[in-house]
């Protein structure tokens, strides 16, 4: 009975989620950030359910049943627009987004008061390399030394460091694509001195990124530009809370959630900022000054507003007659450093904002369907592309929490030109 | 009686720390391999972590330990400092103002950024 | 005399650690609570509902942990807290470790703790865990000196390095007014010690809870536990260092150093909750060149205001 009662106990508690993201799952991890029945978690070992959110492509399975296997037992998996592997055919599936945080916590609870058995490993249980060499363990050498040792060589291959030249061992891995701090579905492989990145090569490039509906409503017919800026204002807030959340800032991450999906009131965008500047987000928590900086070429790789924080002023806005007659100016930095791209996005927002009162005012809509500017950048005959591959510029040289922070300063995903699925349904959900 | 204490303490408390995570061990299978694979977002390592670590602050760790020694003679100084008056304040200050000048010149080498 | 002197303080420092635990963590729920992060448990019981699911949850393991250390390194931690209770007085005669040098021993908890944290994140031979745990120690190097001079600071009119000295040395001025610099820079060394908040450079966001990203089932509940009870200790630490410990008007000595103890731990977890984690690279040049050279302004101040008072 005793046990009993510490599963009736346990089940109380909020549903730890780890979210894996595949494709068009825009909006669900902002969606559970403010759910009070689901904690969202950063490493699948503090999680009971892991939550596959869009269809997970071919090439990217593998990696998905890796994080799977990660979890600690009891867990289990639920799936959001998205079919569960064949091994996992009791596992539940989801298709809205309300019933999401439900379904979690009903999984969650289940699993904890034994009404469903844990979910079965997928991965056979094998070392990832068989043991070589001599010996009881036969790997050859005493300890951790020589042969592949729990099925795993040793980094033992000293090379030069970037900075002082000292030669140490190298740490090379894979890192994604369902790693949080990394666009969904971008899997690179890294080479780490310390704690500083030596390489970064891009293997999988992240999934298409999808706009709000809005934006492609644009490049057809004319809209309402309030809707649009709202929408951009609410797309860069959404960033913003990925960094703040990196940041290690969970009030004001969730504070910057909250306006995002209120921003037809009176948004305190002057007081987020001020909060930001107190808490000294871009003195002590962001990057070194000049860490992250895009150079001339991969500026023009990446453009819209990443490229506005670094002095093109150059916004597809300034060519719509409409926008013209709300006083439109591109808002520039000089700098085009990490932090810098976060006031960007800060002014940017606001400057959306502040148009979208004004417009509201005149009912304006949008007159140029040619060219729109998309928060990903200007969508005229080309959709901005994918741009994943000047990380390798970008990142070698940083320290760990640098580069995990630039990485979230920058929007590099190809821009999805057909709405998909994760934009209908919240734009369902919104109206 | 106060080290007999200390002692308890630290038996009883590590003990209880050890028993909480012992306790309801049996209940699990040991993990399977990719189980215990770092997590790393899906993707695998090269190799085990363990390494010859490249360590980036390592002149600040030796600046460290010229201000630890100092701090062994600055102990039985704080019990005497009442007593000794201003001449131990000349003393200290002096010490003090010497090493200041160290930290100083060790900001302008740049022991604190990453190496 | 073994009742008053031995049974009784082990009495006070276990309920203090188990309580001071739950109200750390009640706290934290409703300082949450009060930024409006969705919690779907009630406050009182969410602690309990998470200890209790992560006692049932399997412990993982990595492919060639250090498997003693990484089990040692909570238990140690914890203790460290536990060993750091007992240095407080709690009126004149109930303590229960009442060495000459007390605030020595407590300055070498510290330094242990730096060891036990990183032994945390390098037992699981895992990559990310590796690089908070070797995060830590370039803050834990940093914030020891500064933990240092402050205390000396407090040291040096009470004449000795007995925490009861240094509680009867605030008698006519309590040190957190005596001495304006030493309780800020002191909280920023709590908030190092137990990696809280701006300085959580261990169990980072970034690296997927760093020397606890590999952790899962009871042993990460020992973990969230001792870092709970070392913020319990350290405050009841600063309490009795900066807050006159026991002194207070009507009410017995023990409830007093309670309830300065729990005021100091609400600024802690507040402090953490309200600013965003500090860059490691930028964390330890602000140590040096900033916090550091303000601990001698401290220790300066402090002597000059001894040697007038005495």
């Amino acid at each position: 009975m005793a046990v009993s009662w510490l599963r009736k106990l346990a089940a109380r508690g909020p549903a730890r989620v780890f979210l894996a993201q595949g494709e068009h799952s825009e909006g669900v991890r902002e969606y559970l950030a403010l759910s009070p029945a689901v904690q969202l978690v950063d490493s699948p070992r503090h999680a009971s359910v892991l939550l596959v959110a869009g269809e997970v492509p071919i090439g990217w399975r593998d990696d998905l049943r890796r994080v799977h296997d990660q979890l600690p037992a009891p867990f289990a998996s639920v799936w959001y627009q998205s079919d569960p592997f064949d091994e996992l055919i009791s596992a539940p599936r989801v298709d809205t987004l309300e019933a999401l945080p439900e379904t979690l916590l009903a999984t969650h609870r289940d699993l904890v008061l034994q009404r469903r058995g844990s979910s079965p490993r997928l991965l056979p249980d094998v070392p990832p390399n068989p043991w070589q060499g001599l010996g009881d363990d036969g790997h050859g050498g005493e300890g951790m030394m020589g042969g592949n040792p729990y099925g795993r060589p040793m980094a033992m291959n000293m090379q030069d460091d970037r900075r002082d030249g000292l030669t140490l061992d190298t740490l090379t891995f894979r890192l994604g694509p369902f790693h949080p701090g990394l666009p969904p579905g971008m899997q690179a492989e890294t080479s780490l001195q310390g704690d500083l990145i030596q390489t970064w090569e891009t293997q999988k490039r992240p999934f298409p990124e999808s706009v709000d509906l809005p934006f492609h409503a644009a490049r057809e017919r004319p809209v309402s530009i309030a809707e649009l800026e709202r929408a951009r204002a609410r797309h860069h807030l959404h960033r913003l809370h990925l960094g703040l959340h990196l940041a290690g800032w969970p009030g004001l991450a969730n504070q910057v959630l909250r306006l995002a999906s209120d921003l037809a009131g009176q948004p305190n965008i002057a007081g987020l900022r001020r909060q930001l500047i107190r808490g000294g987000f871009f003195r002590l928590a962001q990057p070194m000054p000049g860490h992250g900086r895009l150079d001339d070429e991969t500026v023009h790789q990446v453009g819209g507003w990443m490229a506005r924080a670094a002095g093109v002023g150059e916004d597809a806005r300034s060519q719509d007659a409409s926008y013209r007659r709300l006083g439109f100016t591109p808002i520039c930095q000089a700098e085009g450093d990490t932090a810098s791209r976060w006031r960007q996005l800060l002014d940017e927002t606001q400057q959306s904002i502040d148009l979208a009162h004004q417009a509201e005012r005149l009912d304006l809509a949008t007159a140029n369907t040619e060219l729109i500017e998309t928060p990903r950048g200007p969508w005229g005959e080309d959709a901005p592309d994918d741009a994943s591959q000047i990380l390798e510029e970008v990142l070698p040289g940083l320290e760990w929490g640098e580069a995990m922070a630039t990485l979230a300063s920058l929007e590099l995903a190809a821009l999805e030109t057909v709405p998909g699925e994760g934009a209908l349904a919240n734009q369902e959900r919104r109206a | 009686m106060s080290l007999l204490a200390l002692i308890l303490v630290l038996i009883l408390s590590l003990g209880a720390g050890l028993l909480l995570q012992a306790l309801p061990r049996r209940e699990h299978a040991l993990p399977t391999y990719p189980q215990r694979a770092p997590f790393l977002g899906g993707g695998e390592p090269d190799t085990h972590a363990w390494s010859r670590y490249h360590v980036r602050y390592y002149p600040m760790a030796l600046l460290l330990i010229a201000f630890e020694m100092e701090m062994m003679f600055m102990y039985p100084w704080a019990v005497v400092f009442v007593e000794k008056g201003a001449m131990a304040v000349m003393e200290m200050g002096m010490f003090l103002a010497i090493l200041s000048v160290g930290i100083v010149y060790a900001w302008r080498e740049g022991v604190f950024r990453w190496q | 005399m073994i009742v008053s002197e031995l049974i009784l303080p082990l009495f006070m420092i276990f309920l203090t650690l188990g309580l001071g635990i739950y109200a750390a963590a009640v706290l934290d729920r409703l300082l949450a609570a009060r930024q409006r992060i969705p919690v779907a448990d009630s406050a009182w019981r969410s602690p309990l509902s998470n200890a209790a699911w992560l006692l049932l949850q399997q412990t993982n393991t990595t492919e060639a942990p250090d498997t003693p250390a990484w089990q040692l390194a909570p238990a140690l931690y914890l203790s460290l807290a536990a060993m750091g209770l007992s240095l407080v007085p709690w009126s004149p005669t109930l303590i229960a470790t009442d060495l000459a040098t007390g605030l020595v021993l407590w300055g070498s908890f510290e330094a242990l703790a730096t060891v036990v944290i990183f032994l945390q994140g390098w037992a699981a031979n895992a990559h990310l865990a590796l690089i908070g745990a070797y995060r830590y120690v370039a803050l834990g190097l940093s914030y020891l000196l500064i933990s240092m001079f402050v205390l000396i600071g407090v040291a040096l009119p009470a004449e000795s390095l007995r925490f009861i000295d240094v509680v009867e040395a605030q008698a006519p001025l309590w040190h957190v007014i005596g001495q304006p610099l030493g309780l800020p820079l002191f909280l920023v060394v709590g908030l190092g010690l137990t990696f809280w908040g701006p300085l959580n450079l261990a169990d980072s966001s970034d690296l997927s809870g760093g020397t606890s990203s590999e952790i899962s089932g009871p042993l990460r509940l020992v973990w969230q536990m001792a870092r709970m009870a070392m913020l319990v200790a350290f405050s009841a630490v600063a309490a009795t260092a900066f807050l006159g410990g026991w002194l207070g008007p009507w009410l017995p000595g023990p409830v007093w150093v309670l309830l300065k103890t729990l005021g100091v731990l609400a600024l802690l977890l507040w402090l953490g909750r309200s600013m965003p984690r500090v860059a490691p690279e930028r964390c330890v040049t602000l140590m040096w060149v900033v916090l550091l050279p303000l601990a001698f302004v401290d220790l300066i101040w402090a002597g000059t205001l001894a040697l007038l008072m005495a």
